[in-house]
């Protein structure tokens, strides 16, 4: 069988998760399901119609009028009208509502005189919300300050002195027009659910030789080794390529670099966790704790990856080992080359790192598995 | 009943898997997964400006922004492409240009414009600069106000002026509302695999599915939920103080109450998954890869308004759902038991639910 190893490898593993189904099911229907449901969840891409309570203190008309901009706020849903405070704080812990606008009495009489304060109270153990909520109610602040201009202060106000604000914003979201945060957390959340479960299921392709003992004369030279990985291999890149047909073709979040250089960037953070699971199963020989230990380094590695929130100012140790994560590269390269369109230099650096994780892996890895392959007295460990 | 509750305390310390996962996995993510938000908020979020002006105010401008806590310039650069570039390379996240007209527009009497680009791929850290910036517009703004004023008389002020306050999590501190979510998944998954994972090696030990009593499988449930309260106690009462997340809220009677309705759920739950294993390893490979959906479904990082109600429903059957509800308007938020009373209720249900399931799973054969 050594011979033609490389070929027979892979057919052998196919020939054994075709008899397996809940081997097979980990790298067919379950990353399927996982990936579906962050893609369903996430569809709406902006969230719509957050409930918000309106405080109104005042009384008068600018209340009546904020009432019907929040209702008309594509982000916000008017829950409730109350003038008390607690009632509405009440509303927010009960989570009813993520959010209070307070628009305190005398707000109509101070607002001739400019600058009359109304008061957002946000969730902010809530942040998705909250942040969705502040711009909404900014945009809602804005638009009646333009009437009340018109209204209000240019019938009492000297002709001329109703001006438009002295320095003016226009701001846009380079490559994301609406802000949208599916593209941003769905490509993300693809590739950090789909390297776990490559894995998982990698650490259990090699870990079950060891605990099942090898059998039908199975020689893992390096030719059947790599034999052994590629169903595992084409299966991921599989979903790999249909996230990005997802995402790009069916969602429209067009690829504005290339995407040769982004399969190139899953194949190469994917060769880089087959390099981890080689050496986690090399140096355990036993399958159970090499899977706790594939939870415990690629588990997190969607809070380490620095790419929704940074790692500038977290501890040494969190950027070293965000830096050791081949998913903190894929990151980059994710946004250097999907969502950016940086010169290629510079969008395909982060493969060498990714690469550099692979071999510094996998040969001290496939040196050590050989060596427990050949060790009969080191088999069934659990 | 007792003697199952020693049991699964003999069986853990007997097994070195499972006692990492249910004893050794909340240490180690308690002091491993904080550190990725150590810095809480966003601060000195790289920003290029582009000075097509070149004239006192852009200047004025841009110095002030130096002063911003949440940006800072690392780059002045001739063109807009350039400043695209820039981002494309992500050196910097956000970009301010100033157009040529900016000085004499103000001087007009009208708008000085400025354009703002955020980057797309890094929507938290540019909307966090463009914040900063803002603030250094609403200076220069002030100021040219008061020389246009001299010019043409007073402006008119805007009517109203949005001011924001956090609740709860005052600081918006990052970590702050994502970790104290993150604890209970954790909580959910070590009691979930542990005990499925001891659930299949005693199958495949006896070459059949073990049967338990149901006094027998209480004293499991007991020994599993002394565990799950742990788990709870060490994250609630000392890692969010370590870490000083907002906590410790509301009275201790309702924090307590809430940690018992979670981890009975969550035990329920997992002793009726864990009589479906067959094979020792088979829960580790299928559930550690379920805590990222568990997480976003639970309505913390992504709003559950903005979710297809089909998955809200679903995401109900996972006791983390209406755990994390509880807990976080507990202990975060200040609310009593009965504001969440949807969510205990919840939290009930699935415990009878899983409970009934796991009776009737882990019963005795009729004879």
């Amino acid at each position: 069988m050594t011979g033609h190893g490389f070929r027979a490898s892979a057919a052998r593993e196919c020939a054994w998760l075709w008899r397996n189904p809940w081997d097979l099911a980990l790298l067919t229907w379950l990353p399927l399901l996982l990936c579906a449901v962050l893609a369903w969840q996430l569809s709406a891409g902006v969230a719509r119609n957050l409930p918000v309570v309106l405080v109104d203190q005042d009384g008068t008309a600018i209340g009546r009028d904020l009432a019907m901009r929040i209702e008309a706020a594509p982000g916000l849903a008017l829950v409730a009208r109350t003038p008390d405070m607690a009632t509405a704080e009440q509303l927010i812990r009960a989570r009813r509502a993520h959010a209070a606008i307070l628009l305190p009495p005398d707000a109509a009489r101070r607002s001739l005189a400019g600058q009359a304060p109304v008061i957002l109270y946000v969730n902010a153990s809530y942040s998705a919300a909250a942040a969705t909520i502040q711009r909404e109610a900014a945009a809602v602040i804005d638009a009646a300050n333009a009437r009340l201009a018109v209204e209000r202060i240019a019938a009492i106000a000297p002709p001329g002195s109703v001006r438009a604000a002295p320095v003016r914003a226009i701001t846009t979201i380079a490559w994301n027009t609406p802000a949208s945060q599916e593209q941003q957390l769905v490509s993300l959340l693809h590739p950090a659910l789909l390297h776990l479960l490559f894995m998982l299921a990698v650490v259990s392709a090699f870990g079950r030789e060891l605990r099942d003992g090898i059998s039908d004369g199975w020689a893992p030279d390096l030719a059947a080794l790599a034999g052994k990985a590629m169903p595992y291999l084409a299966a991921f890149m599989l979903w790999g390529v249909v996230a990005i047909v997802w995402l790009a073709g069916v969602r429209g979040w067009a690829i504005a670099g290339s995407p040769g250089l982004l399969l190139a960037g899953w194949l190469a953070m994917y060769l880089a966790y087959l390099g981890v699971a080689l050496l986690l199963i090399g140096a355990t020989r036993t399958m159970s704790q090499g899977l706790s230990l594939t939870g415990i380094y690629a588990g997190a590695s969607f809070a380490f990856a620095g790419a929704i929130f940074p790692l500038d100012q977290a501890s040494s140790f969190a950027r070293v080992w965000s830096g050791l994560l081949p998913f903190t590269h894929f990151a980059r390269l994710l946004a250097r080359t999907w969502v950016a369109d940086a010169a290629l230099a510079i969008a395909a650096q982060p493969l060498l790192p990714m690469l550099a994780i692979a071999l510094i892996t996998a040969v001290p890895g496939a040196f050590l598995y050989r060596r427990a392959a050949g060790d009969p007295s080191s088999w069934g460990r659990r | 009943m007792w003697a199952a509750f020693r049991l699964l305390f003999a069986a853990i310390m007997a097994d070195r898997a499972a006692a990492l996962l249910l004893f050794v996995s909340p240490l180690l993510y308690a002091g491993f997964y904080p550190s990725a938000y150590a810095g809480e908020v966003v601060a000195q979020a790289p920003v290029v400006v582009v000075d097509l002006d070149h004239s006192a105010a852009s200047r004025g401008l841009i110095a002030r922004l130096g002063g911003v806590q949440q940006a800072r310039v690392v780059a002045s650069l001739a063109s807009p492409a350039e400043a695209e570039m820039w981002l494309a390379k992500d050196r910097a996240v956000a970009a301010l240009i100033i157009p040529a007209d900016f000085a004499a527009q103000i001087a007009r009497g009208g708008s000085g414009s400025v354009r703002l680009a955020g980057h797309g791929a890094h929507l938290l850290r540019a909307s966090t600069a463009l914040a900063g910036i803002g603030v250094a517009l609403g200076q220069t703004a002030r100021e040219t106000a008061r020389e246009q004023a001299r010019a043409q008389g007073p402006p008119a002020l805007p009517g109203l002026a949005l001011v924001t306050r956090p609740l709860f999590n005052t600081r918006e501190g990052y970590g702050a509302a994502v970790f104290p979510g993150v604890a209970f998944v954790i909580v959910q998954q070590s009691l979930l695999l542990g005990l499925a994972l001891l659930a299949a090696t005693a199958r495949e030990r006896l070459g059949h599915a073990l049967r338990l009593r149901p006094a027998q499988l209480v004293g499991i449930a007991l020994a599993a939920a002394c565990i799950g309260l742990v788990d709870v106690g060490w994250f609630a009462g000392m890692v969010f103080w370590l870490h000083d997340y907002p906590r410790a809220a509301a009275p201790f009677a309702d924090v307590a109450i809430g940690a018992l309705l979670f981890v009975s759920a969550t035990v329920a739950a997992s002793l009726a998954l864990a009589s479906l294993f067959r094979t020792r390893e088979r829960p580790l490979q299928l559930g550690l890869a379920i805590s990222l959906p568990l997480f976003f479904l639970s309505g913390l990082p992504w709003p559950a308004e903005a979710t297809p109600q089909p998955l809200v429903m679903l995401a109900k059957l996972f006791p983390t759902t209406a755990g994390l509800e509880l807990m976080i308007g507990l202990n975060q938020m200040g609310g009593r038991i009965m504001d969440y009373s949807a969510a205990a209720l919840n939290l009930i249900m699935l415990a009878l639910l899983y409970f009934g399931i796991a009776l009737w799973r882990w019963r005795q054969p009729a004879r």
